[in-house]
């Protein structure tokens, strides 16, 4: 893989997320800043790195397991890994426009 | 696991605090208990422990089962324990009514039946205390939340301790005269330590993590947060020792009660103000209905805080009137304006949470209608405040109609949560997407669903 076939394929990774919405505040979880680095390997392996709203919400192993579920469909994905992280904490500064 | 789950018993314990909530309420519209009755009649007793144990520490420890993990950031500790605990609470709290009922002289119950109900009481309420208490030992050191959630644990044990001491007494069991001092005594002791200490205490902690992750404010730790922790700890603990001087007979108790309430008063200036800047500092536009209607919730215990404090409406027929702003305008306002908006996000959980990302699903807000809502929050609040109005000026009858519109209006909310779980307001298109599972009104998923 190239960089720009990496580059594609991390643009359509992250375009499928956006189907994906925070279930409280309602906005996909692309826009609100909860997706902090999607990076994609030779051989189509994707690892993604995300937080939710708040540490110890009871949707992070939902949402996460939303994202693998994705990811995992996009084309040309041949493995997927995703990695819940608080570091840095997500605050509401990351999200493109509040509700 | 990186934290919390979805709590299987919670929507239990909800459903029977909502129950309790309309059994307290029809009792006070039938007229039973004070001000038809002595405000320490056993009549009086009935009622105010259907609502103090069946409806606010059903709640309380039903969202707590959900949130204390969302506070720490880790899995609840001994989970099993919450169903037995359920099933003590209701039957400790049977008993106990039933030996009020007999105390009253309507029936030829046992006596013994009160202390058996203190027995089944400490029991439930010792699994869920070891439930919080083992969840937040493990996650040390404690956010501040949660350090006002072990401060309420503190203060539910004390008070359960009292009340099962005055179990034994009112029912003859036992003649030990220090517990009889501490009948004698300790009774706004035991009523602070269950309203103020595990109730109030608590629901301000959970409030400073809720109401920031409602209305999107940043979670900072504020100075006058902590001070407010520090000051209602303070004031907790001499209560306690409050509860110390009644026992071993020594002075003291009227002044460290006093400063005990003055240091409340200031936690709730404190309070106030925090959450005053929390809603500053919202990025959420419009705050949601849970939050607007949490609003006349605040404004009643700081009310009731400053009235408590005044000597003169303390000591008269006044303090029924102050508790009872206390309970209805503060404890279950803030308890049904939450509990609208957490049935929801519960709900959500439960239907939408393994079938997201898999296509289109509705948001939390989308499971409830708040401009129906709205009004009968409006009708709550105001039947509350003139039902408070009337008991301070004794117009019986006048209270029980408030009561009574009041009640219609936590019926009607009510249904609001019942239609919350059937998915009523969510739009058809995605409603019931591939692989979702309808919910149950109440009872637990089933355990393989989160």
């Amino acid at each position: 893989m190239d960089e720009e076939e990496k580059a594609s394929l991390a643009a359509a990774i992250r375009e499928a997320l956006r189907v994906i919405i925070d279930p409280e505040i309602g906005g996909n979880i692309v826009d609100l800043g909860l997706i902090y680095a999607i990076d994609v390997e030779d051989g189509g392996i994707a690892r993604v790195a995300m937080t939710t709203t708040t540490r110890g919400c009871p949707a992070s192993d939902y949402l996460k397991d939303a994202v693998s579920t994705c990811v995992w469909d996009v084309p040309g994905v041949e493995y997927a890994e995703v990695r819940l992280t608080y570091e840095p904490p997500w605050t509401p500064d990351m999200m493109a426009q509040a509700e | 696991m990186q934290g919390a789950t979805l709590s299987r018993w919670t929507m239990a314990y909800f459903a029977a605090a909502c129950l309790m909530l309309l059994a307290g309420q029809g009792l006070m519209v039938a007229g039973y208990g004070y001000p038809a009755a002595d405000i320490a009649a056993p009549e009086t007793l009935v009622l105010v422990h259907v609502l103090a144990i069946g409806w606010l520490s059903l709640l309380m420890a039903g969202a707590l089962l959900q949130f204390v993990p969302v506070l720490v950031a880790r899995p609840l500790s001994a989970a099993p324990l919450a169903a037995p605990a359920l099933a003590l609470l209701l039957a400790g709290l049977g008993f106990l009514i039933a030996g009020f009922v007999a105390l009253s002289g309507a029936t030829d119950l046992p006596l013994f039946f009160m202390p058996l109900g203190g027995a089944f009481l400490g029991l439930g309420f010792g699994f869920v205390a070891i439930i919080l208490a083992a969840t937040l030992f493990a996650a040390r050191p404690l956010p501040l939340p949660a350090c006002f959630v072990a401060t309420g644990v503190v203060a539910l044990l004390g008070a359960i301790l009292l009340g099962a001491a005055f179990t034994l007494v009112l029912s003859g069991v036992s003649g030990n005269p220090f517990l009889a001092r501490l009948v004698a005594g300790g009774v706004e002791l035991h009523a602070v330590l269950g309203l103020g200490g595990w109730l109030s205490v608590t629901a301000a902690g959970v409030s400073y993590r809720l109401l920031s992750m409602f209305l999107l404010s940043p979670e900072t730790e504020r100075p006058t947060s902590r001070a407010v922790w520090w000051v209602v700890s303070l004031a907790i603990g001499l209560v306690v020792a409050a509860v110390a001087t009644v026992l071993l007979a020594v002075p003291g108790k009227d002044v460290l009660f006093v400063a005990a309430l003055l240091l409340t008063l200031a936690a709730g200036v404190l309070y106030s103000g925090d959450v005053r800047q929390i809603y500053r500092a919202r990025r959420r536009r419009q705050a949601e209905l849970n939050i607007r209607a949490s609003f006349p919730a605040f404004a009643a215990l700081l009310l009731s805080i400053v009235f408590v404090n005044i000597p003169i409406v303390r000591t008269g027929e006044g303090v029924a009137a102050i508790t009872y702003l206390f309970v209805f305008g503060w404890l279950t306002g803030l308890g049904l304006a939450q509990l609208y908006k957490i049935v929801a996000f519960l709900t959500w959980l439960e239907a939408y949470g393994p079938v997201l990302g898999r296509g289109p699903v509705p948001r939390v807000q989308d499971l409830v209608d708040e401009r129906q809502a709205a009004v009968w929050f409006v009708l709550y609040y105001g039947a509350v405040a003139a039902a408070t109005l009337a008991l301070f000026w004794g117009h019986a009858a006048f209270f029980r109609a408030m009561v009574l519109l009041q009640t219609v209006a936590t019926l009607v909310l009510m249904r609001e949560f019942v239609r919350a779980r059937r998915l009523s307001a969510v739009p058809a298109a995605t409603r019931a997407p591939a692989g979702f599972v309808r919910p149950h009104l109440f009872c637990p998923p089933s355990a393989s669903r989160r």
